[in-house]
């Protein structure tokens, strides 16, 4: 019987707090949650190795803002290429802003002071401000004191690591998001065979859907094999 | 928000990638008619992109939920922000129409913290604010990033108010002005920029060493500033460092900032880091163990913003695990930011600092020598440790050629001492512990 091509949906997993496994690291989904609630802190710094849930975390953010009918935005900068600093433009008007791989601006003049301008006055209103980045906020090459020092001003939480027994739950906690099923057996071989970096997993995932999807099978341990083989990590 | 909108976004939001849903999509904000529906973007970048990508997709989707009966129509805006929740409007009088000051009612004079660093600073704004356009005019407070200059400015702001509501007073960022002047030309409404300037009763401008090098603004904010002394109206102004090192920044400008009284604020001392940790937990309601302060204020010694930070940290951590904030359960809430503190200021470090510093070799620190150009370095460096690390006096004695802990005492109290009676220790000192906060 001839494969079922299935519709290629790229990042088809919500990015809701509820979509988000949070393992060890409830209490930085507190503390969003709070922070958009309007209880919580005015800044949340979010920091951690790739994988954990950092653009997850500030896309479930923006949408809970949203369902609270607050003005939102949300951008991931790329270190290969800054947006045009005109991005920043009006901005400061939105009640809650996430910044995505803030590190990126680091050590470039134009864009520090140009967020730095933002941050003030994004500030001065009282709005909601939330900044992910691979290392805490003094660890970053920013060259204007200025911002330096109102990076380390609001909260910073550094996501936790998972435990191997918590990646495991947290892949069959997405997996069933998306609509398969991964016993703890196959999360087990994955790990100890495949690769252990959470953003390479999550991304398997996705392969794994699509291949469960066309051949009509569950995700069993010889199934697994078999769509590892076809393409090795 | 718009209920077709609102339908529109929830079929989005399953046809769109999560990221680029919540980076273009989402920050729209709908406004509908019977015939139209709007739709802002923040900016020309957003607005572009929006048109570029995602178009075609926006049009099919609002034609398929509004049965082809609305338009779509995309355009720079925003809906009316809320007022922001911290500003206070200015209700000068009723005929004029009200206008943000944009003073922060949470800083006054009464939560800022008092100590040796920042006490001619305090002194000098309260005279201004009891005596405004009389005491000191303008009021320069000069000083690093996050050491309370702007706290200490809304707090200007604030007293005035409290004691005359009619008073038009205005906060600004430099770099606000900048920008209102800019608009002012463009839309050919510089006169009105003017007016509104020139007409405030005290202006309190921040960091205004953005002004370097728009010489445009420097020239406009140059007779903004001769008008309001000329009618006895209160200027203060804040800058990262003594104007007359600003580069790009007028000679008639730096000048004139110095007609009044410049007041410089230094880093907090450790006994002022501790006392500022303590008044920040009790604003927020949480009882903070003088131990626990000492321990933070001693491990983070560089400015008021990364002490806020750290206290946030210990006080988010607490309340999570409902366990009681003492030195053990702060070292490992801060676990990160003490190692990395360890390895930036250790005795080593100060050592070699001090010894770059004096131009000194750094094994004189801890050699015999006696001669004043030796031991006054040696005496500092031990007083930095003490200050910066969390040695003990023996400890620090040892590292110093295995000196007696006495020696390390008598060391501290003659430093300190000299700081009080010497600028030039005073200057050295605070040079010192600059280089090695940062």
């Amino acid at each position: 019987m001839a494969e079922q091509i299935p519709l290629q949906f790229e990042h088809r997993v919500n990015k809701s707090f509820d979509d988000f496994y949070p393992g060890n690291n409830q209490q930085a989904v507190d503390d969003l949650k709070n922070c958009i609630g309007g209880t919580g802190e005015q800044q949340i710094y979010l920091w951690g190795d790739k994988g954990l849930g950092k653009s997850h975390l500030l896309q479930a953010s923006s949408q809970l803002a949203q369902s609270l009918r607050k003005t939102t935005f949300y951008y991931a900068f790329t270190a290969a290429a800054l947006p045009a600093i005109t991005l920043l433009a009006g901005l400061d008007e939105y009640e809650v802003v996430c910044f995505d791989n803030i590190e990126a601006i680091a050590g470039n003049a134009e864009w520090e002071l140009g967020f730095f301008n933002f941050y003030n006055r994004h500030r001065d209103r009282g709005f909601k401000l939330i900044l992910a980045s691979n290392c805490p906020p003094h660890w970053l090459q920013v060259a204007l004191p200025d911002l330096k020092t109102r990076l380390n001003w609001g909260l910073t939480i550094k996501l936790k690591d998972l435990p191997d027994a918590e990646r495991i739950k947290a892949l069959s906690y997405k997996a069933r998001q998306m609509g398969f099923d991964i016993s703890p057996n196959v999360g087990r071989f994955l790990l100890n065979h495949y690769v252990r970096d959470l953003s390479a997993l999550w991304e398997l995932l996705e392969r794994l859907d699509r291949a469960t999807l066309a051949a009509k099978r569950k995700l069993t341990l010889p199934f697994l094999k078999e769509v590892l083989s076809k393409h090795e990590p | 928000m718009s209920s077709i909108w609102n339908n529109c976004l929830a079929k989005l939001e399953h046809e769109i990638s999560a990221s680029e849903f919540s980076t273009w999509i989402r920050p729209l904000q709908a406004v509908e008619n019977n015939e139209n529906i709007k739709l802002l973007a923040p900016n020309r970048f957003v607005l572009d992109w929006v048109k570029e990508h995602h178009l075609a997709r926006l049009e099919d989707t609002i034609y398929e939920f509004s049965n082809g009966s609305l338009n779509l129509l995309l355009e720079i805006g925003s809906k009316k922000s809320p007022p922001p929740a911290t500003l206070q409007k200015n209700t000068r009088t009723e005929a004029k129409k009200s206008r943000p000051n944009f003073l922060n009612r949470a800083f006054t004079f009464e939560n800022f913290v008092e100590g040796k660093s920042n006490q001619l600073a305090k002194a000098a704004s309260i005279q201004v604010s009891e005596n405004i356009g009389k005491a000191y005019n303008p009021l320069l407070i000069y000083g690093a990033s996050g050491l309370g200059k702007t706290h200490i400015m809304h707090a200007i702001g604030n007293a005035i108010l409290q004691k005359n509501p009619a008073a038009n007073v205005v906060y600004l960022h430099s770099e606000k002005f900048v920008q209102d002047m800019v608009k002012g030309l463009q839309q050919n409404a510089i006169h009105a920029f003017k007016e509104y300037y020139r007409g405030v009763d005290t202006l309190l401008i921040d960091d205004i060493q953005f002004f370097a090098g728009k010489e445009r603004s420097q020239e406009e904010f140059f007779h903004t500033f001769n008008t309001l002394l000329e009618k006895k109206h209160q200027v203060v102004l804040t800058c990262d460092k003594y104007p007359k090192e600003i580069v790009g920044l007028e000679d008639r400008l730096k000048s004139r900032f110095g007609w009044g009284l410049p007041v410089a604020i230094e880093p907090p001392d450790l006994e002022t880091r501790a006392a500022i940790l303590m008044k920040k937990a009790a604003l927020v309601g949480v009882d903070l163990p003088q131990e626990v302060a000492f321990f933070i204020g001693k491990r983070i010694p560089s400015n008021v913003r990364d002490l806020e930070g750290a206290l946030r940290r210990v006080i988010a951590n607490a309340q999570f695990t409902g366990r009681e904030i003492t030195t053990e359960f702060t070292k490992e809430a801060l676990h990160d930011l003490i190692s990395l503190q360890d390895k930036l200021v250790n005795i080593d470090n100060i050592q070699k600092t001090v010894a770059e510093y004096f131009k000194i070799r750094v094994a004189d620190l801890s050699s015999k020598n006696r001669r004043q150009s030796i031991t006054r370095p040696r005496q500092i460096a031990m007083c930095l440790a003490r200050e910066l690390t969390s040695h003990s006096f023996p400890e620090i004695g040892d590292a110093f050629g295995g000196r007696d802990h006495t020696t390390v005492i008598n060391a501290c109290k003659r430093i300190a001492a000299l700081r009080d009676s010497d600028i030039k220790i005073e200057e050295d000192y605070l040079n010192l512990l600059r280089t090695l906060s940062h």
